[in-house]
């Protein structure tokens, strides 16, 4: 009894580790687990079923191959341990030196599959993934009905002890870029990823990036379709996003949803988004260009009302600019931390009356406004949160060159943003290339 | 890792970011709030020396009303620099839209002033200009006085979008600068006076040769040089004997030639019209008639009239440059243009009565 003693020993330690002593077909068993992740009296309910079962087919419900579990040597402790943690139920019997590792009924830890909380959908599957992995390959699962999709699990072994889950179609994929992410996922299995820097770094991406190499999302219906595009999708344990590689320009303008709409309004949303990033991107910078280097650009008009909306202003177009904006940074900031509840309030007091008494305090021009506000307005029409912290930075390149160089500058910016968009690529794609339509259904 | 690739590249990125600080002159631009626009300016001549006026919209919260700063110098650009020294703001002329000439200089040439204004380039070249009789005084207290929105309704005045109708010529400096270095295109000035009731009146227009104001032609001429440099006339009411009727559309087209020595141009003037009204009861053809025969005359007449002063403000010179040599062309003004044949062809086709019952 020698791993019964240890497992006494160690429940004064681990208080959630229960020892229960029960009679399976009249012998006496310790069952052993962590209650909270066994649901014990199912489990107990199960096992005496089970044992009911090997009654009456007249057979011993402990012989090996009886299909009840796993046995486990009970001189390997530590897998004994290894196995309980992983939730687990670990059968002890007193007669023999047996120890089976079953699988039990355990508690449900992870939410019901509900609607998504970071993206919205109008029209279209509303179902998300949660922290269950399981789940989400089964949600992946009923959305592809293909036998071509591939399912590759990986373990991480440090640390948090990650599972990973690498799903891909057969054939649709490219296969040099599956290869070289396979390889670099295998090399490093010995690392902790505790959470997508980790992952990042892992994946040996680096590290100042303003563009994240992988687009995540919350929809079965978004990771579907990057599948069928011939993307890789990987699931981590305890991650409700499904991660796909590699992202493309296009995932800022598109989303599976959107081919749910005519056609029409689908080119037209898509044409909506783009002009929110340009807007978003030049408008800051174009209002500083125009006001304080090349007012000549302006219609007499407007140049006339900026002008007037500029008497007794103290700063200078930039250093107003970036007063105002660091403001709305902010008020996005602190409404993401906000709890639902009072996070219109502070939008209310943000941008109502804030940006009401600082014109009337003369600090900034209420053209100034109207350009900030749209801008960050503009900011969200593009898909994926993580997409527009790209677009929100590359703004004040943008504009600090068009506060130097006027009109020049803006149009040095956008060439200087499109020249590092053409520079990302993940693992040998990149990240402007646009699959032509032919190569996609020869797959 | 910080390795000494990286320090090297930091350091690459402070000098550029550096480099990009201290040599973009940025401490030089002024905000749209601490330069002055003037949006016209009225250049006359005062015992040798420039008399420069220029109206200002006022900058207040309102955005309304304007002002009218003047000074004397030898060149305009040290008026300008004047002003610019004298007032708390900077004057910068890239908004101006409009320059007035005194009729003085304008007989004197404007060559100068204008090639001047389009090698500095702190003007514009669409700059459109104008010319007024009298002196310039009046003219800018009216301005000022009538200034409700900042003094832009000189520019409305010219602006297609806007107030701007066929009777009155629209020229800008890079067109008169063309005219100055071409061998075969004139141009015509607007004339413009201060108005009895509204701001601004137009008399006409003046007619430039190589610069030099060298006659005048009146709006309803002005409105036949605007139909031949396609500016159409839509919306123009044609009042004859027996009725009137408005333009619809209007095409022209030409056909040039040279014969033994003398240049003949054949034009094609073809007119959609709607007739408005009639007294009697002229018939479709009368009607056709009369028009065709009216509009003939007047654009006989207005080429007469600018035939004699050798100014080819109609550009005819240019239906003859692929078919004269360059050094013929020299002397377009002189020997051809002079004794040039003009055939002018109109036709006409009424496409709607206007309800009128009226016989073919």
């Amino acid at each position: 009894m020698k791993l019964l003693d240890r497992l006494q020993e160690r429940q004064k330690l681990d208080a959630d580790l229960f020892i229960h002593r029960m009679f399976l077909t009249q012998q006496p068993v310790m069952l052993a687990g962590y209650k909270s992740l066994i649901d014990l009296p199912h489990t107990l309910m199960l096992l005496q079923q089970q044992a009911q079962n090997a009654i009456a087919a007249e057979r011993p419900l402990f012989a090996l191959g009886s299909g009840i579990g796993d046995c486990i040597s009970p001189t390997e402790e530590l897998k004994v341990i290894e196995a309980m943690s992983e939730g687990n139920l670990i059968i002890l019997s007193e007669s023999s030196d047996l120890c089976i590792k079953i699988v039990p009924i355990s508690r449900t830890l992870s939410r019901a599959i509900e609607a998504p909380t970071t993206e919205n959908v109008i029209r279209g599957s509303v179902s998300a993934f949660n922290e269950d992995l399981d789940t989400n390959i089964g949600l992946i699962k009923k959305h592809v009905h293909s036998e071509k999709l591939r399912t590759q699990s990986y373990r991480f072994e440090k640390g948090q002890r990650r599972q990973a889950i690498l799903l891909y179609m057969e054939g649709q994929t490219n296969p040099s870029f599956l290869n070289a992410l396979k390889r670099r996922i295998e090399s490093n299995l010995g690392n902790n990823i505790p959470n997508l820097q980790a992952l990042n770094k892992l994946l040996g991406f680096p590290v100042w990036t303003l563009i994240s190499r992988f687009n995540t999302t919350e929809l079965p219906e978004n990771a579907a379709y990057a599948l069928e595009k011939g993307k890789v999708v990987l699931f981590l344990d305890r991650f409700p996003f499904a991660i796909i590689l590699p992202s493309m320009i296009t995932d800022m303008f598109a989303v599976a949803n959107d081919r749910n709409f005519p056609l029409f309004f689908m080119i037209t949303m898509r044409l909506l988004r783009t002009i929110g990033v340009l807007a978003n991107m030049l408008m800051p910078g174009l209002y500083v260009a125009l006001v304080s280097v090349n007012p000549d650009v302006l219609r007499i008009e407007l140049a006339l009302s900026i002008a007037s909306s500029r008497v007794g202003v103290p700063y200078p177009a930039i250093v107003e600019t970036l007063l105002l904006l660091l403001v709305l940074e902010l008020i996005l900031e602190a409404s993401i931390r906000l709890p639902k509840t009072i996070g219109p309030t502070i939008t209310m007091v943000g941008g109502i009356i804030l940006g009401q008494a600082v014109v009337n305090a003369k600090l900034v021009s209420n053209i100034l406004i109207i350009i900030l506000a749209a801008t960050t307005i503009a900011s969200f029409t593009v898909v994926g949160f993580h997409n527009s912290i790209f677009i929100r930075i590359s703004k004040y390149l943008i504009l600090i060159l068009s506060a130097l160089y006027g009109v020049l500058g803006l149009f040095a910016g956008v060439v200087v943003v499109c020249v590092y968009l053409a520079s990302v690529n993940t693992f040998g794609i990149p990240y402007l290339y646009q699959p032509k339509a032919r190569e996609n259904s020869d797959g | 890792m910080i390795t000494k690739h990286h320090i090297h590249d930091v350091l690459k990125m402070l000098l550029m970011t550096g480099f990009l600080t201290v040599l973009c002159g940025c401490w030089d631009i002024k905000d749209i709030n601490h330069r002055t626009l003037p949006i016209v300016m009225g250049v006359e001549k005062k015992n040798d020396a420039y008399n420069v006026f220029l109206l200002i919209p006022e900058n207040n919260q309102g955005g309304t009303g304007a002002k009218v700063v003047t000074g004397t110098g030898e060149t305009i650009n040290e008026v300008v620099d004047r002003f610019s020294k004298d007032m708390e703001v900077q004057v910068d002329l890239l908004h101006l839209k409009v320059i007035v000439f005194e009729r003085a200089i304008a007989e004197q040439g404007l060559s100068d002033s204008i090639s001047s204004f389009m090698r500095a380039r702190d003007i514009s070249p669409k700059t459109i200009v104008a010319i007024s009789e009298e002196k310039l005084e009046p003219l800018f207290e009216k301005l000022k006085s009538s200034s409700k929105n900042g003094g832009v309704e000189i520019y409305n005045f010219f602006e297609k979008s806007a107030g701007w109708t066929p009777h009155v010529a629209q020229t800008r400096i890079w067109q008169i600068f063309r005219s100055l270095n071409s061998f075969t295109h004139d141009v015509a000035i607007p004339i413009i006076e201060p108005g009895r009731t509204t701001t601004i009146a137009s008399t006409g227009s003046a007619v430039i040769k190589n610069g030099k104001m060298v006659g005048k032609i009146t709006p309803d001429e002005t409105l036949m040089f605007n139909a031949f440099n396609g500016l159409g006339t839509q919306g123009r009411i044609e009042v004859m004997d027996h009725g009137s009727v408005l333009i619809v559309a209007d095409k022209l087209t030409h056909s040039s030639s040279i014969k033994g020595n003398k240049a003949i141009l054949n034009c094609r003037l073809q007119l959609k019209v709607t007739i408005l009204e009639t007294k009697g009861s002229p018939s479709v053809t009368m009607i056709k008639r009369e028009l065709d025969e009216m509009l003939t005359g007047q654009i006989q007449q207005m080429f007469r009239n600018i035939q004699s002063k050798e100014a080819d403000i109609l550009g005819m010179g240019q239906f003859f440059r692929t078919k004269l040599s360059r050094e013929r062309l020299e002397h377009w003004r002189s020997e051809y243009y002079p004794y040039m044949k003009l055939n002018v062809q109109v036709n006409t086709i009424i496409q709607n009565k206007g309800l009128l019952k009226m016989k073919n």
